[in-house]
């Protein structure tokens, strides 16, 4: 009985999940060749070209930034750096694509520095001068190197910290200097944790939307918009994006690789960390600034001209607009993360029952929604939903009514692609909470008198409180964030945040987007605050950091 | 045996269990009284763990039946779930609900009003010694603790069997033997039948009045630990129990003959003896002598209440002898050696019930 309704829920996920891929191939492969044959004679040589080169200038940005400061604040001790150790995280919080809407407005014509360039040296015209054009690739690759790199920082600085001190000793004793110390034993060691955060940073260049739209960097990502809204062309826009999960592929292998690489680059059995050694103090201003610039361009300085923006634009400000907004996220988030923890709770009891083959591999599959785009995504769940509202539109109004789209036009369709983009955090979540948990506690409540529901409620629920919530807050904070599914699927006149302050950005009224960009960066703050007590109070530090980052896709990719 | 009326408290006949084609116990069947504390002995994936589940209830049986009075609690159609068994369960992890103090913990299991809950949690912390870690958390433990709170757990509820899965394989061996010690006599003294699973024979004979012994899930002997060490059924208990001496019979002219003398059977077996075993302590070591077998000592090794010596035979083969402290040997030594109790095993490995005797060839006639 029990068994049988398990397999059944598996299937039903295998479903939802595979439906949207599923129509992705049928709507890529059904259409006719010449099709592709056009896209691959203009297009697609330059979204290539502008990804490779998106992927290899933000590669080596997060990893210069991130292995630079994570070897800085792991082995060394300087002034500042117990401050600098959270503060490289604050980026996170602020998407890409708000940070490349304050640069636009920041470093345009007209914007404040190049006025008061303009007013210093007393130049007139454009011609004057030449600034660099923040709107350009190099642009992009700054804004997203900015707030990516902090996943390489927080997984290699994990690395460097957990080295135990006997290899960098043993060097030291065998006449290693501090230099080769770093490049022959620290980095080589830390090297499959920084492959996996570069990865991860890559992972979500191939997603960016906003930044490359608003900097008008054709990638595979704005391709599939555009086809879809200005051509309406499905096919195209599906085979695109096969294309790009085509690259989305290589860096999950990428990921996995690494990922198994550092379970047998034996990690420190104890949890003995390195202890610090104090930097030399010549070099200490040098490590400072070169922790403090990704900081103050990544967040402070952003974050300071958001609030001044928000307060200029108070006078004429639209609070109901907002409120409106605000509400549409809140409700979106809110809903998302409830559906996610009630499914990634299902599925994590589900794959814990024995003989529970099906649902594993539905455990698998949930968990790589993370890794499409979101265009990706929305443009699956568009074509299946549709078509089914095309069907009961016939069924029920074949007299001529008007037709009414149930699904593809309601929110119903953005909890769908959200729940399919962001499970893998739940499931994330609650799979390392319920790691914690051996099965002897289950058995342990039996063989004590309770059944199934009076162990869930003692003893399951209330070991899994932290972990729930985080799942809870982590899904919320990305619906938040999301702009690319939503600006595809919102139903009219239903706008979030995200979407509000993309469209004010678009029409080149960027300060009037200030307190909606206020608004997510805020929430986007708080699983960085989460994260940041996690890995103080923590005992175990090594084990929460990757958990808690947004791809906890670890065990979802491994094969089991 | 004395043949009772009453059903026993557990009985299990036939039972077998395969986890993905993998046979963990097959057709295992034995008895369990009340009050009986029984131990399972045997290598690590023997399937002494599922044995212990499929009677706790947590797993249900491919085949077989376990019977509680007599009445079947489990079989491949029908299960009575683990909660309503009224048996206590000890893990290798101590399972304690972290989010519960200790008193909390024992208390879990406890169906009735609250004084009485408290009441009972005051007894046996009282019983485990640790009344003043009752407002504790787990954590706050340490290792022989957590043990006793487990332990504690368990008989909360006043089970009427207690299933120990190797529950002291996660401590220091110092804390090991006295905390088996202890567990051994509260179990005794609260009149529970327990059933412990463990690897570790030392452990299987200190705790329990009666050996199971099992190996690819199978049962290979039943018996009391003096009985199971004297006369292994099979050559792989023999060998799994303690240190045996194994010797290869030769059949020449009609005589089994072995390096220690020649085999006589009482009934006559024939030419069916293999193996023959011996050990360490049966084997005595007298002064040279013509009539008897002779050999040589290779090496000493003291260890505190007996000296375990090897002796090469003569004929080249080594033997393990253990032996008082009290003589002193010295490398090199010559000796004769005489064995005293014995075992013999056919070709497939199985005891030969069958009285036998050693005679030893004089040296001087071969």
């Amino acid at each position: 009985m029990r068994i049988n309704s398990l397999n059944f829920f598996a299937l039903l996920l295998v479903g939802v999940f595979a439906i949207p891929a599923f129509s992705l191939f049928s709507l890529a492969l059904d259409s006719e060749a010449e099709v592709w044959g056009h896209l691959s004679s203009t297009v697609l040589p330059v979204y290539l070209g502008n990804s490779l080169i998106l992927l290899l200038g933000v590669g080596i940005g997060t990893l210069v930034l991130g292995v630079v400061s994570g070897f800085l604040t792991a082995l060394y001790e300087f002034p500042g750096r117990r401050w600098l150790e959270w503060m490289l995280m604050l980026p996170m919080a602020m998407p890409a694509y708000i940070l490349a809407m304050v640069y636009l407005e920041l470093l345009d014509y007209s914007g404040p520095l190049q006025s008061a360039l303009r007013d210093f040296f007393g130049w007139k015209t454009p011609s004057d001068y030449w600034f660099p054009e923040v709107a350009s690739i190099g642009g992009a690759v700054l804004m997203l190197s900015l707030v990516l790199y902090p996943y390489v920082y927080l997984l290699s600085r994990n690395a460097f910290q957990q080295q135990s001190p006997a290899f960098t000793e043993a060097g030291r004793i065998l006449g290693d200097r501090t230099r080769y110390g770093f490049w022959k034993i620290a980095l080589p060691m830390a090297r499959p944790a920084v492959a996996v955060g570069v990865s991860l940073a890559l992972m979500e260049t191939l997603a960016d939307f906003g930044t490359v739209q608003l900097f008008s960097v054709p990638t595979f990502t704005t391709g599939i918009y555009h086809l879809w809204f200005g051509t309406a062309n499905a096919p195209a826009a599906a085979q695109l994006s096969l294309s790009l999960l085509g690259f989305v592929g290589l860096l999950i292998a990428l990921e996995r690789f690494s990922r198994k690489q550092q379970r047998s680059h034996g990690n420190a059995s104890s949890l003995k960390r390195s202890k610090r050694r104090a930097l030399p103090q010549h070099y200490v201003f040098l490590a400072q600034a070169f922790c403090v610039i990704p900081v103050l361009l990544g967040f402070l300085l952003p974050g300071w001209m958001l609030l001044q923006w928000s307060w200029q634009s108070l006078p004429g400000w639209d609070s109901m607009r907002f409120l409106s907004d605000a509400s549409h996220s809140l409700l979106l988030a809110g809903v998302t993360s409830f559906f996610a923890l009630a499914l990634a709770m299902l599925l994590n009891f589900g794959i814990r029952q024995p003989k529970q083959r099906l649902l594993k591999g539905a455990f698998r599959l949930a968990g790589l929604g993370y890794a499409f785009p979101g265009p990706v995504i929305a443009l699956g769940v568009l074509m299946p939903l549709s078509w089914f509202d095309q069907q009961l539109n016939q069924w029920f109004f074949d007299a001529g009514n008007s037709p009414n789209y149930w699904l593809s036009g309601t929110i119903f369709i953005l909890i769908y692609a959200y729940l399919i983009r962001f499970l893998a955090l739940a499931l994330g979540s609650v799979e390392s909470g319920m790691a914690n948990i051996t099965p002897a506690i289950g058995d342990s409540g039996r063989m004590l008198g309770s059944p199934q529901g009076k162990i869930m409620r003692d003893l399951y629920l209330p070991m899994l409180k932290g972990s729930l919530w985080t799942g809870a807050l982590l899904v919320f904070v990305d619906v938040m964030k999301e702009l690319p599914a939503t600006l595809m699927l919102q139903p009219f006149n239903v706008s979030t945040l995200a979407t509000r302050a993309f469209a004010y950005a678009s029409e080149e009224m960027l300060k009037q987007a200030a307190p909606w960009c206020v608004a997510i960066v805020l929430t986007g703050l708080l699983p960085v605050i989460l994260l940041n007590r996690k890995l103080r109070s923590s005992a175990v530090p090594q084990e929460t950091s990757h958990r808690l980052m947004p791809v906890s896709t670890e065990t979802h990719l491994q094969p089991a | 045996m004395t043949t009772k009326n009453e059903s026993p408290l557990i009985h299990c006949e036939g039972l077998s269990k395969a986890y993905e084609s993998i046979e963990a116990v097959t057709g295992v069947g034995f008895e369990l009284e009340e009050s009986e504390s029984a131990s399972i002995l045997g290598p690590s994936g023997c399937g002494k763990s599922t044995l212990l589940r499929l009677i706790a209830g947590l797993e249900n049986p491919d085949r077989g039946t376990v019977s509680l009075f007599g009445s079947e609690i489990s079989s491949p159609r029908r299960m009575l779930p683990p909660e309503k068994r009224r048996f206590g369960m000890v893990f290798q992890d101590f399972a304690l609900f972290p989010h519960m103090s200790v008193s909390a913990n024992i208390a879990y299991g406890v169906r009735g009003s609250k004084a009485e809950k408290q009441s009972r949690v005051a007894e046996l912390l009282e019983l485990i010694n640790l009344p003043h870690l009752a407002g504790q958390m787990p954590h706050q433990l340490s290792g022989g603790e957590q043990q006793r709170v487990a332990v504690a757990r368990s008989l909360a509820p006043r089970p009427r069997l207690i299933l120990l899965d190797e529950p002291f394989s996660n401590l220091d061996y110092q804390l090991r033997v006295q905390l088996r010690r202890d567990i051994r006599d509260l179990l005794r003294q609260q009149g529970v039948a327990s059933l412990l699973v463990t690897h570790d024979q030392n452990e299987a004979i200190t705790f329990s009045e009666r050996m199971l012994l099992m190996n690819g899930g199978m049962l290979i002997q039943n018996g009391n630990p003096s009985e199971i060490y004297r006369y292994p059924k099979t050559l792989w208990a023999a060998r799994f129990v303690g240190e045996a001496n194994l010797l290869e019979v030769h059949h020449t002219d009609g005589d089994n003959r072995t390096p220690l003398g020649i085999l006589n059977f009482a009934k006559g077996s024939t030419g069916n003896a293999v193996t023959v075993m011996i050990r360490p302590e049966e084997l005595h070591l007298l002064p040279p002598d013509k009539d008897m077998t002779g050999g040589s000592i290779v090496s000493i090794e003291f260890a505190g209440p007996v000296q375990n010596l090897t002796v090469r035979l003569d004929s080249g083969e080594e033997l393990r002898v253990s032996t008082s402290p009290k003589r002193i040997w010295t490398e090199g030594e010559s000796v004769s050696v005489v064995p005293e109790h014995f075992q013999c095993y056919d070709a497939s490995g199985q005891r030969l019930d069958d009285e036998a005797s050693l005679n030893p060839v004089s040296s001087s006639s071969s």
